[in-house]
């Protein structure tokens, strides 16, 4: 079963780690999307694969709302649409041109990408503010026994040191898993230091709960 | 003053990004080190006995540790890009330019043995170069809380140029970057500085310039 | 099971001038090869279980094929001409089908974007129509009259120009560009992309040259293909999928890539599909 079921939200990246005129990878259950924010702030997500001739689009480039691919510099709208083919440049490109595009929210601090078409608004994390994303070679239980704690509606806590990190956990795959590290809003730079530090330990011990595990 | 050069060596690299960041005109005698292996015949021996490049010649100095290089033509030409206002900064530079040896150690070996048919253990590169990754992306983490965007500083300094080479070529020798939002934002940093120049496996942001348009009559 | 059309041909497996008795290991289409000077004096290429591959060394390397080749290896006139430099500009891995690094070796429309302020520099992107065939006398994919502005033609190029370039595609794996030489009005630089098929999804690209230019040192001219080439290996490395994709529908080709269009036509007819994806997954 796929844990994000059509129609659901899933966290993808944090707000902060995509500036405007900028592209990034990202991971979902359908396949590798370009994740992308416009110049004028708008986010969006690309199916990671330029029509052409097949190359990441991730690994392309923002001019103002259009993102365009390395190798050839097709560019394309937020709506998915090819906007521009340099070597052709009388040329309107035909409306078939386009990537897949999924819909895109981009709310609390965080980027939620929906499998199919939304069917609620995403999650809100009253009170927290994310902090750092990372991924970490190992699966929920791994990250569960390591926290000994259990997950609760994606998010696991974390009790390290006198405050309570909150883990927003998505799996990839069976042994990978995304952890965004959320900590009380108003946290200041002392113990967010702390806790990024904190969620290193954990993700090494759940790393080696998995190696021991593998190993048995 | 001359640098011993291979267009393809990351570490070669270092010293003509730091004079280029710094506006030191360098004077470039291009080493046959693949297929030819120049590094290791008469002329380049006698110059260096390691049989390493790059090697930077300026009068009689001769200088063979790519460090070494950025502490002198950042010395000599932009002494800012030295970092050392403050003992944290000093100390943090030092911790970072130490630090990028196990990159080319991990990174870069595992870079030759993908690219060029180099010997090695390429599990055991990946699994160091990950970690050294690891590293780096908490560092700039922590960086970034403190408020400061390079690695000792708010500046980028010598320790940002010894680190990005091996760090941003790491895909050539089967590395992803993709995990690694913060050395993702810190790539883009360096990468738009006043006087960046690339190297083949590093490609142009070519969204700092706008689309160019042709002039009427241009063809 | 058709038997694999390729396994006939000629290919690439190393340097000549790099023979040593100690043997290099290596390998062709999935099979463990080595590679040696043998002790009479002649390169020496073995298979798995110790069968004597074909051996013939031409154009700075030494090339073999696991089957039978029914032909001699590809001509080259130009590379025998007087006055020539032969540059052997030595192996690179690349993680991708070699027929994908073939065709992006056809391919100029990503000159700006790839060989940026080299090879080509926005906004002189447009790529004017050439002439696209497939020889049937020769078997030879052809594409002539292909022209493109470049801000650095080559090493001995001050300044930008348009040049123009012939494509030529003589074996599956194999393609040779003549390119004009300003050195030499009406002579053709010679810059081929020899590839050696590890697997469907990884090989070994060797890229040669033989030029008209007296001035740039050796190192200079290895660097500066090693450059070019380089830069393409970070986009080979990031082509999905890996294969070579056949199938039409897959993949939007526009008038500026008729040259990757008879390409793959070509190997479809023949069956040069080692590499390829048949069918969209
Ligand atoms: S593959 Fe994207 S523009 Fe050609
Ligand atoms: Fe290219």
């Amino acid at each position: 079963m796929l844990p994000y079921p059509s129609g659901s939200w899933m966290p993808v990246a944090l707000s902060a780690d995509l500036p405007a005129g900028t592209v990034m990878p990202a991971q979902t259950p359908v396949g590798p999307i370009a994740l992308w924010r416009s110049r004028s702030g708008r986010a969006a997500a690309f199916a990671d694969r330029c029509p052409h001739r097949g190359m990441r689009l991730s690994r392309g480039f923002v001019r103002g709302e259009a993102l365009s691919c390395i190798y050839h510099g097709w560019s394309y709208a937020q709506a998915g649409n090819c906007l521009r083919i340099p070597a052709h440049p009388g040329l309107t490109p035909p409306e078939t041109i386009g990537v897949a595009t999924q819909p895109v929210e981009d709310s609390g601090g965080i980027i939620w990408i929906s499998v199919g078409e939304p069917t609620a608004r995403p999650p809100r994390f009253d009170g927290l503010a994310p902090l750092r994303s990372m991924i970490v070679e190992a699966g929920i239980a791994a990250l569960e026994a390591a926290a000994g704690t259990k997950a609760d509606g994606g998010l696991l806590d974390y009790a390290q040191n006198a405050q309570t990190l909150r883990l927003l956990l998505t799996p990839q795959g069976k042994a990978r898993t995304l952890m965004h590290v959320l900590v009380d809003e108003g946290t200041g730079p002392a113990k967010r230091i702390a806790a990024s530090r904190a969620a290193e330990t954990l993700r090494r011990t759940a790393e080696d709960i998995l190696r021991s595990d593998v190993a048995q | 003053m001359k640098l011993y050069d291979y267009v393809l060596s990351p570490s070669c690299y270092k010293a003509r990004l730091m004079a280029a960041l710094t506006g030191v005109k360098l004077d470039i005698r291009p080493v046959d080190f693949h297929p030819g292996a120049e590094h290791r015949g008469p002329e380049l021996m006698a110059l260096n006995p390691a049989g390493s490049i790059p090697i930077l010649e300026d009068g009689d100095l001769v200088l063979t540790e790519s460090s070494a290089m950025l502490v002198y033509l950042a010395a000599k030409a932009a002494p800012q890009w030295l970092g050392n206002d403050t003992a944290l900064q000093a100390a943090r530079v030092q911790q970072w330019l130490s630090f990028s040896h196990r990159l080319t150690g991990s990174l870069g070996a595992a870079r030759l043995h993908e690219m060029l048919l180099r010997p090695g253990d390429i599990a055991t590169l990946h699994g160091q170069g990950i970690a050294a990754l690891r590293e780096l992306e908490a560092g700039l983490v922590e960086q970034h809380i403190r408020g400061q965007r390079f690695l000792a500083s708010d500046r980028p300094t010598i320790a940002d140029v010894a680190c990005f080479p091996y760090v941003a070529l790491a895909p050539d020798g089967g590395v992803s970057l993709d995990p690694y939002p913060a050395i993702r934002l810190w790539s883009r940093a360096i990468r738009s500085l006043e006087g960046f120049i690339e190297m083949p496996g590093i490609h142009r942001l070519h969204e700092l310039k706008p689309e160019p348009v042709l002039e009427a009559g241009e063809a | 099971m058709t038997r694999n059309a390729m396994i006939d041909e000629w290919y690439p497996v190393g340097l000549a001038g790099r023979l040593d008795t100690h043997e290099r290991q290596t390998a062709l289409m999935g099979e463990p090869i080595g590679v040696r000077l043998g002790a009479d004096g002649n390169a020496k290429v073995t298979g798995s279980n110790g069968r004597a591959l074909p051996v013939c060394i031409r154009y700075g390397h030494v090339w073999s094929s696991l089957g039978d080749p029914q032909k001699a290896l590809f001509a080259i006139p130009e590379a025998d001409q007087p006055g020539r430099r032969l540059v052997d500009v030595g192996v690179v891995r690349v993680r991708c089908s070699p027929l994908r690094a073939v065709e992006n070796f056809l391919d100029i429309a990503h000159f700006p974007f790839v060989h940026t302020d080299i090879l080509g520099a926005e906004p002189h992107t447009e790529v004017p129509n050439y002439k696209v065939e497939i020889r049937e006398d020769e078997d030879e994919v052809w594409a002539t009259q292909v022209k493109f502005y470049q801000p650095q033609a080559a090493k001995s190029a001050e300044g930008g120009i348009t040049t123009e370039y012939m494509y030529r595609v003589p074996a599956p794996t194999c393609s040779i560009l003549y390119k004009t030489c300003p050195p030499r009005p009406g002579e053709w630089d010679v810059i081929t992309l020899f590839v050696q098929p590890l697997a469907e999804d990884l090989c070994d690209v060797w890229p040669w040259m033989a030029l008209f230019d007296d001035e740039t040192s050796m190192a200079d001219l290895i660097h500066f293909q090693q450059t070019i080439f380089l830069q393409d290996r970070s986009i080979l490395e990031n082509q999905i999928p890996r294969l070579l994709p056949l199938d039409p529908g897959m993949e939007i080709p526009t008038r500026a890539d008729l040259t990757s269009v008879a390409y793959r036509r070509w190997l479809k007819r023949h069956g040069y599909t080692y590499g390829a994806q048949l069918v969209a997954q």
